[in-house]
């Protein structure tokens, strides 16, 4: 009977793909506005993410998200050092500076020093350049996705080029070079960031005591990271979080501060109801217009668990084709867009969308099945 | 109740008197509603129907003929009175088994056909041996048989929306007729129909029960079709007021 159940769902082309497009698009909304909702999330903690070479971050008890720019005394690097079970720890400077291009213009950018010695902090993708280029005097590392944005300057002859190696800067009145381009994913905040040492950093920005904003720990193999993280607090008096501690926290207070999560939630919210609205509605409308027909199937001889199954059947396959439909557009326009939007469409994202859809199919399909129970054989004689 | 016999014009009906009573009612009564709104559907309906009769119900619209036999049916619940059919009364029964004895013992063809429109005429007359999970093939290749012998084996992979609606009713009794039921009850089956349909409807009707001995229920306002039944039961205001062999006497 359930390939019976299933003739029926799909038998009628046109009820059938009306109940398709209601839940393709309940599972196209939750999905779409689910990824670019994560998609603006994972942005948020982009630093921390291009950052991986770290297992615990030391930082001021303040700090709430990894642009605070909240500083250390820069002996709390020697205090981690000789924490038990670490393996290393270098330091890394991160903080808002003023940048001025060739042609004049002024902007904000975040500058990021790291370890003069071993340049551990680097991005991983270097365009142009090398990391070690940032060894030269006065050398900085600018963001591909940048140079030809907010970081062009004007042509000679009109027009604009992008930012080039061995174009001289200024930042906070010092004079800089573009060594190296590199490139990473895009961030949350609009400001282009720069990479330099950490001593270089200093010296771009004097005039304050503190001048260390990460202390980047790499805990020795074997020793627990938890009790070197303890221990680390504990010895410096900062907090240490791990890279996962660090973007939840700052992730949940960007998304906090801004409004964007509730904005979001709404946004996933209404779509889950109109879709489910849709969906259900349609689904329901399904049972219902065969209603003369269940009622013939339970005088014939159906009982009411069968008939139960046999809805079930088609609402589970209705949910598995419209969900396959609508997470497969999502995840056509997550590509199509390519990196111009935030979309994130991890697995668990995934899940979600299909028991969402699959919940929004049982509750439709637990309706009608309480109108079949309810549902008096007799009825099958009125024509 | 007024019972007028004619034995001798009604062979068939003596034969079924010789054996026990397919249906046996006694002081039906079914309301629908309650309070002011309550409508009195039977009042106390005494019927038998001996094994292997075609009985055909007439009366007036709404003098509680299609209650009447969704009560004998098991599709619906009396409110007092006995009523068994084949020795087995439905209130004795849990849900659960008044679905399987109806699955079993009881065929339905009804006025408005009630074919499934996305199945194949095939795969509608199939459903009652789905139903009691004889395997899809089988029940299918049976199915073709059935609907070969009513005149339907060229198109057994149509769907009932290709069918005129002579041939849409011979479906509905090839799935009546392809569980084998002791009893098979029919609302209005020639309505729909044409004189001339409706003719042959019930005697392939009649033809493929009577060598079975399967009791038939009848309601009818078609007057054309009354010859083929054995009894006429005339029903008005939720009582049967006459039984008779012959047309004419009603």
């Amino acid at each position: 009977m359930n390939l019976i159940a299933l003739r029926m769902l799909t038998g009628d082309r046109a009820k059938y793909f009306g109940i398709l497009v209601g839940l393709a698009f309940a599972s196209l909304l939750i999905t779409q506005q689910g990824a670019i909702f994560l998609g603006l999330a994972s942005r948020t903690y982009q630093f921390v993410a291009d950052t991986p070479q770290a297992d615990l971050w030391v930082m001021d008890p303040q700090m709430q998200h990894h642009s605070d720019g909240k500083q250390m005394l820069e002996t709390t690097l020697a205090r981690v050092r000789g924490v038990e079970g670490v393996a290393w720890a270098v330091p890394m400077y991160r903080a808002f500076a003023q940048l001025r291009l060739p042609d004049g213009t002024l902007r904000t950018c975040l500058l990021n020093g790291v370890d003069d010695a071993t340049l551990t902090g680097l991005p991983g993708d270097f365009a142009e350049g090398s990391p070690e280029s940032l060894r030269h005097e006065a050398a900085v590392a600018v963001d591909l996705a940048a140079v030809a944005g907010k970081l062009s300057v004007s042509a000679p002859g009109g027009g604009s080029r992008p930012l080039m190696i061995g174009d001289q800067l200024e930042l906070n009145e010092r004079r800089g070079v573009v060594s190296a381009v590199y490139r990473q994913r895009p961030g949350f905040f609009w400001d282009p960031t720069l990479y330099t040492t950490f001593s270089r950093a200093k010296q771009f920005s004097p005039g304050t005591r503190r001048q260390l904003t990460f202390v980047l720990v790499k805990v020795r193999d074997g020793a627990s990271v938890a009790h070197v993280q303890r221990s680390i607090a504990g010895v410096t008096g900062m907090a240490c979080r791990t890279s996962d501690q660090f973007a939840w926290k700052t992730a949940v207070y960007i998304l906090t501060q801004t409004g964007i999560l509730i904005n979001f939630a709404i946004a996933v919210l209404l779509g889950f109801m109109v879709g489910a609205a849709i969906a259900g509605q349609t689904f329901y409308n399904f049972v219902n217009d065969n209603l003369r027909y269940f009622a013939a199937l339970k005088a014939i001889g159906a009982s009411d668990r069968r008939l139960a199954g046999m809805v079930a059947v088609q609402a589970l396959t209705a949910a598995a084709c419209g969900y396959g439909l609508g997470a497969g557009a999502a995840a056509f326009f997550g590509h199509a867009v390519g990196e111009g939007l935030a979309f994130f469409l991890p697995w668990h994202l995934l899940v979600f969308g299909a028991v969402s859809v699959v919940g929004i199919a049982a509750v439709s399909a637990v309706i009608g099945i309480r109108k079949l129970k309810a549902l008096e054989p007799a009825t099958v004689f009125k024509s | 109740m007024t019972t007028h016999h004619d034995i001798t014009a009604a062979p068939a009906r003596a034969l079924a008197h010789d054996r026990p009573p397919a249906v046996r009612c006694r002081g039906l009564t079914k309301d629908y509603g309650s309070g002011t709104a309550r409508v009195r559907a039977l009042r106390g309906v005494d019927l038998d129907i001996p094994e292997g009769e075609l009985l055909m119900l007439v009366g007036p619209s709404g003098c509680g003929k299609t209650t009447l036999i969704s009560v004998v049916a098991g599709v619906l619940d009396r409110d007092q009175g006995e009523c068994s059919v084949f020795g087995t009364d439905f209130a004795s029964l849990s849900s659960g088994g008044r679905t399987r004895f109806r699955g079993t013992n009881i065929g339905f063809v009804f006025q408005a056909f009630n074919l499934i429109p996305t199945l194949t005429i095939a795969e509608n007359a199939a459903v009652p041996l789905l139903l009691q999970g004889v395997p899809r093939r089988e029940a299918l290749e049976r199915a073709r048989g059935v609907l070969a012998s009513v005149g339907l084996g060229e198109r057994t992979d149509n769907t009932p929306g290709k069918l005129s609606g002579g041939q849409q009713q011979r479906v509905a009794i090839a799935r009546a007729l392809i569980h084998r039921p002791r009893l098979i009850v029919c609302d209005e089956p020639t309505s729909a129909l044409d004189h001339h349909t409706g003719m042959k409807v019930m005697e392939m009707l009649k033809g493929a029960t009577s060598e079975r001995g399967t009791t038939l229920i009848v309601v009818t306002h078609d007057s054309r079709i009354f010859e083929y039944a054995d009894r006429i039961a005339h029903m008005d205001d939720g009582q049967i007021d006459k039984i008779v062999t012959h047309a004419k006497d009603l």
